[in-house]
C-alpha cells in the first residue's frame, strides 16, 4: 500500500501510550508506534489509549488552526480511508476502518472549541456534568428576557401580535448570538494562557469550566429560539 | 482483478455500470439497447416469475401480482403499510416484515429486489460478457440502517458479493465530478420515482466531503403520478374507483401525461375499462397546481441540509439535478429559485447515479487514485432510556466510519443477561423513532449488581450501516451478544432463502424444460396429423405412425419431460419417409408447375 510510512505519531513527535510491544499483524516485525509497517508497508491500527491529537497528529495545544486541522483530516483519510482497503486482507481492513473512525471522532471534537475545551478538561481528569442547566450569572438577565419572550411567542402564535413578536424574538436572538461570540473569545483567551504554560493551571480548570458551562447554556437556548422562529 | 459493477436499484427503473478504463459505462439491454431496467417483478402464474418492461406491461391487467415500486417497502415493517398501498398491492397478514402475498407465497422486499438485481446479472453478462460478482450498490442518502441492511439483503439473495452501499446523491456527483475538477460547494436535489435527497458536499482536490444530507424516503415521481390519477379516478364509477385495475390503468396514464407535460402545455389522459371510458384534459398550469405542495414538501429538507452544513444557499457553487422526477418543470423552477442559481443537467439525471456507483466501483478496485468519499450518517442513532426517552450517541451528519463506546451493567444481583433497544431518528421519544434493532448481552458473570462493566461498541461503518461488538472490560473477553432485527432479516432467514431460491432454481429449469419439450412435441403432432390426412400411405406404416403418435400423446399429460423428448424423436424418425415423399411430391409439383410457365 503506497510509500506512507512515515506516520502521524512520528511527524508530530507524540509520544504513544507506552503498554504491549508493537508487532506488524501481517509480517510480525517490530513496527514501534509506526501506522505502516516499516517492513511490509501493511497498514497497522492506532493503539487504543491514543488521544485524539495523536491521532490527528497535532501539537497538543488548545489553540488549533481550523484550515490545518482540516487539511490534516483529509491527508489521514487519504492514506487510511476503507475504499482504498476494501480488496486486501482482513486485517488491513479492520485497522483501516479502525484508524478512520478514530480520525474522524477526533477531527469532529477538535475542529469546534468547545469540544475541544470539554476534551481537554476530560484529559485533566474533569467533566463538564452532563446535566449542565445553571444559568450562566453573567447572562441571566437576558436569558429570562429570551424566555419570556418565547412564552409570549407560543401563546400569541396565529394571533394579530405574533409578527411583531417574531421580530423582537429575531432581535434577542441576534443578541444571543453576540453573547456567544464573546464567550468564545473568552475561550481562546484562556486557550492561549493554557498553551503559554502559565503557571496557574487549577484557576485555568475553573475558568475554563465557568465559560464552557455558559457556552453549552447558550447553545441549548439558541437551539430552542431558532425552533420557535421556524416552527 | 475481477471486475466490480455499479448497480443502481431504483423505485422506478434500475442500471447496471462498470468501468471501462476509468469511464463509466451503462450496460444496456441486448434486444432493446434501453440502459433502464424497469424495477417491476410480475408473477403470471405460480411458476413464472417476469422481469422489467414485460412485467410493467402486466400491471395494467394484473395488478395484484405484479410488484411495482418494491423499493419503497425496503426496511420496513407491515405496521408501515398504508391504506393507499393496500390498493396497490396484495399484503400477508400478521406483524414483523413487509410481505406481499402472491398466488399463496409471502415474498419479502429483499426477495422481490433480488429478482431485480438477477435479471441484471443477466443484462450484464450477456452485454460484456462477465460474470458479475461484486457489486457496489446505491441507495437514497437518507435510508435508514433497516433499509440499508434489506438492500444488501437483496444483494446476498441475487448472489452477489456487496462491497460497499454508496449514498445516491454522492455517487451522482462523483460521477459530475470526473470531467470536472471543480472545487467548492455542491448541492445534489435527487428526487427520483419513490424517494427524495438533498446533500451538501465540499469539493477539493478529488475529495467529495458530504456535510450534511436530509431527504424523505416515501417521496418521489410515485406521489406525483398518484396525485394526477385521482384526477382520472374522480371520473370513473364510484364502485370502480378502488378496482386494482382501473387503479393501475389511471396511474400508468398519469406517468405517461407527467412526461408529456415536461414539454407540452397541456394533454389529454385516457381510461379505457370495460364499459368505462374516461377522458381529461390537464394544462401544464393546472399539473403545477396539482403537485406544488409535492415540490414544497422537498424544500424543507433543502433548508435543513444548509443549515446543518453551516451554510447559506449564496455560499453554493453548483446544484445538481438527479432523477428522472427532475425533469418535471416545476420542480426545476422551484430548485432553482431556492438555491438562486441554473442547475446542472448536462448528465442524463436517469443515467447519471449507476455511472456514480461504476466510478466508486473503480475506487474500491483501485482506479482512481486521486478520488476520495467521505459520507455521513443521515440520522442520528441513539438508544432508548428509562421513561422511553431516546439518548443520542451518534449525532446525524457525522462522517463514517465512526465508533463510539458505551458501558452498560446490571441492575439486580446476579442478573446474567442485559438487553437494549437501538434506534433511528431525531425526535426526543423512543416511540416517535423507528426501531432497529434490540440486543442482548449473555452469558454475564453472575455478580451484584452494578458490578460488571459490558462495554459495547457501536460501529457505522462506509456503507452506513451498524455493527455492534462488546467485550467485558474486565477480563477483555468478547461478550456475546443476540440481534434481532426489528424489520429485517436474520443471518438464518437469509441463509433459508438462499437455498430455497437454489431449490427453485432447479424447479424452475424443470418447468422450462418442460414446456420447451411440450411445444416440440405439440408443433410435431400437429404437422404429423396433417401429414396423415392429405397423403396416401401404406397401412403397414400408418399404423407405426399412429401408435407413436398415440404413446407421445399419453406421454404429453406428464410431467417427465425427457420421456416426452424420446417419444418426440421416435415420432419424427417414423414419420420422416412419409416427409420425405411430400417433400418431393411439393417439390415435382413446384417443377411441373414452372414448365407450365414455361410454355406459357
Amino acid at each position: 500500500m503506497g510509500s506512507t510510512p512515515a506516520s502521524a505519531a512520528q511527524r508530530s513527535g507524540a509520544v504513544w501510550p507506552a503498554g504491549e510491544p508493537l508487532s506488524c499483524w501481517q509480517c510480525g516485525a517490530d513496527r514501534a508506534s509506526n501506522l505502516f509497517c516499516p517492513r511490509c508497508a501493511a497498514i497497522q491500527p492506532i493503539p487504543d489509549g491514543a488521544d485524539y491529537f495523536q491521532v490527528l497528529g497535532v501539537p497538543r495545544r488548545l489553540l488549533q488552526d481550523r484550515d490545518a486541522l482540516h487539511q490534516r483530516f483529509y491527508e489521514l483519510h487519504r492514506q487510511w480511508h476503507p475504499d482504498r482497503y476494501q480488496t486486501g486482507p482482513q486485517g488491513a481492513r479492520s485497522a483501516s476502518l479502525r484508524n478512520t473512525a478514530a480520525v474522524n471522532r477526533a477531527y469532529s471534537t477538535l475542529r469546534d472549541p468547545v469540544g475541544r475545551g470539554e476534551y481537554w478538561l476530560t484529559l485533566q481528569g474533569e467533566t463538564l456534568g452532563a446535566k449542565n442547566n445553571r444559568v450562566p450569572p453573567e447572562l441571566a438577565e437576558l436569558v429570562f428576557e429570551v424566555q419570556e419572550k418565547l412564552d409570549e411567542l407560543r401563546a400569541a402564535r396565529g394571533g394579530k401580535s405574533a409578527a411583531d413578536l417574531q421580530r423582537e424574538v429575531a432581535e434577542v436572538h441576534a443578541e444571543l448570538l453576540r453573547g456567544q461570540a464573546a464567550l468564545l473569545e473568552q475561550l481562546d483567551e484562556n486557550f492561549r494562557r493554557w498553551d503559554a504554560g502559565a503557571a496557574e493551571p487549577a484557576t485555568l480548570k475553573r475558568e475554563l469550566k465557568t465559560t464552557l458551562s455558559a457556552l453549552a447554556y447558550l447553545r441549548r437556548l439558541i437551539h430552542d429560539v431558532e425552533k420557535e422562529l421556524e416552527a | 482483478m475481477e471486475r466490480i459493477f455499479g448497480i443502481d436499484l431504483g423505485t422506478t427503473n434500475s442500471l447496471i455500470a462498470y468501468s471501462d478504463g476509468g469511464t463509466p459505462r451503462v450496460i444496456p439491454d441486448p434486444d432493446t439497447g434501453s440502459p433502464l431496467l424497469p424495477s417491476v417483478v410480475a408473477f403470471p402464474s405460480a411458476t413464472e416469475i417476469v422481469v422489467g418492461a414485460r412485467a410493467k406491461a402486466l400491471a395494467a391487467t394484473q395488478p395484484l401480482t405484479t410488484i411495482a415500486s418494491v423499493k419503497r417497502f425496503m426496511g420496513l415493517g407491515m405496521e408501515h403499510v398504508t391504506a393507499a398501498d393496500r390498493a396497490h398491492y396484495a399484503f400477508a397478514t400478521g406483524d414483523g416484515i413487509v410481505r406481499f402475498r402472491i398466488h399463496g407465497r409471502d415474498y419479502t422486499p429483499p426477495e422481490i429486489s433480488a429478482l431485480i438485481l438477477t435479471e441484471l446479472k443477466h443484462r450484464a453478462a450477456a452485454g460484456c460478457g462477465e460474470e458479475v460478482h461484486k457489486v457496489v450498490i446505491t441507495v437514497p442518502a437518507y435510508f435508514n440502517d433497516s433499509q440499508r441492511q434489506a438492500t444488501r439483503d437483496a444483494g446476498r439473495l441475487a448472489g452477489f458479493e456487496v462491497l460497499r452501499l454508496v449514498n445516491e446523491p454522492t455517487a451522482a456527483s462523483l460521477a459530475y465530478g470526473l470531467d470536472k475538477r471543480n472545487q467548492g460547494f455542491i448541492a445534489v436535489y435527487d428526487l427520483g420515482g419513490g424517494t427524495f435527497d438533498i446533500s451538501i458536499l465540499k469539493l477539493h482536490e478529488g475529495i467529495f466531503e458530504v456535510l450534511a444530507t436530509n431527504g424523505d424516503t416515501r417521496l418521489g415521481g410515485d406521489d406525483i403520478d398518484r396525485r394526477i390519477a385521482e384526477l382520472l379516478l374522480a371520473e370513473v364509477p364510484a364502485d370502480l374507483r378502488g378496482d386494482p385495475t382501473v387503479v393501475s390503468q389511471a396511474t400508468a396514464a398519469a406517468e405517461a401525461a407527467k412526461i408529456r407535460l415536461t414539454d407540452a402545455h397541456a394533454t389529454a389522459l385516457e381510461l379505457h375499462n370495460g364499459s368505462v371510458h374516461v377522458v381529461c384534459q390537464l394544462t401544464r398550469g393546472e399539473f403545477d397546481a396539482l403537485i406544488a405542495d409535492i415540490v414544497e414538501r422537498t424544500l424543507i429538507p433543502c433548508r435543513q441540509a444548509l443549515k446543518d452544513a453551516g451554510l447559506a444557499a449564496t455560499d453554493l457553487d453548483e446544484v445538481v439535478l438527479v432523477g428522472g422526477s427532475t425533469r418535471v418543470p416545476l420542480v426545476r423552477r422551484r430548485v432553482e429559485e431556492i438555491f438562486g442559481r441554473r442547475p446542472h443537467t448536462e448528465l442524463d439525471p436517469e443515467e447519471v447515479v449507476a455511472l456514480g456507483a461504476a466510478v466508486q466501483a473503480g475506487v474500491l478496485s483501485g482506479g482512481h487514485r486521486d478520488m476520495l468519499l467521505l459520507d455521513v450518517v443521515p440520522l442520528s442513532l441513539g438508544i432508548e432510556t428509562m421513561g422511553g426517552v431516546m439518548e443520542r450517541i451518534i449525532e446525524r451528519n457525522t462522517t463514517i466510519p465512526t465508533t463510539v463506546k458505551q458501558v452498560f451493567t446490571t441492575f439486580v444481583d446476579n442478573q446474567t443477561a442485559v438487553d437494549f433497544h437501538v434506534l433511528q431518528g431525531e425526535r426526543e421519544l423512543a416511540k416517535d423513532n423507528r426501531s432497529l434493532a434490540r440486543f442482548k448481552l449473555r452469558g454475564i458473570e453472575p455478580q451484584p449488581a452494578g458490578l460488571p462493566r459490558i462495554e459495547v461498541t457501536f460501529m457505522i461503518d462506509a456503507n452506513g450501516i451498524l455493527n455492534v461488538t462488546a467485550r467485558d472490560e474486565r477480563t477483555g473477553r468478547e461478550q456475546s451478544i443476540d440481534v434481532k432485527p426489528s424489520y429485517g432479516l436474520d443471518d438464518e432467514q437469509i441463509e433459508r432463502m438462499l437455498e430455497e431460491s437454489i431449490d427453485h432454481a432447479e424447479e424452475d429449469v424443470s418447468a422450462r424444460l418442460l414446456i420447451e419439450a411440450r411445444n416440440d412435441a405439440e408443433a410435431l403432432l400437429r404437422a404429423a396429423r396433417k401429414a396423415l390426412t392429405g397423403s396416401t400411405i401404406g397401412a403397414d406404416e400408418r399404423a407405426g405412425i399412429d401408435a407413436a403418435i398415440a404413446r407421445l400423446e399419453a406421454a404429453m399429460h406428464a410431467t417427465d419431460y425427457n420421456r416426452i423428448r424420446d417419444l418426440t424423436d421416435e415420432l419424427n424418425q417414423v414419420t420422416t419417409p412419409l416427409a420425405q415423399r411430400i417433400m418431393d411430391e411439393s417439390i415435382k409439383q413446384a417443377l411441373e408447375q414452372k414448365r407450365v410457365e414455361e410454355i406459357a
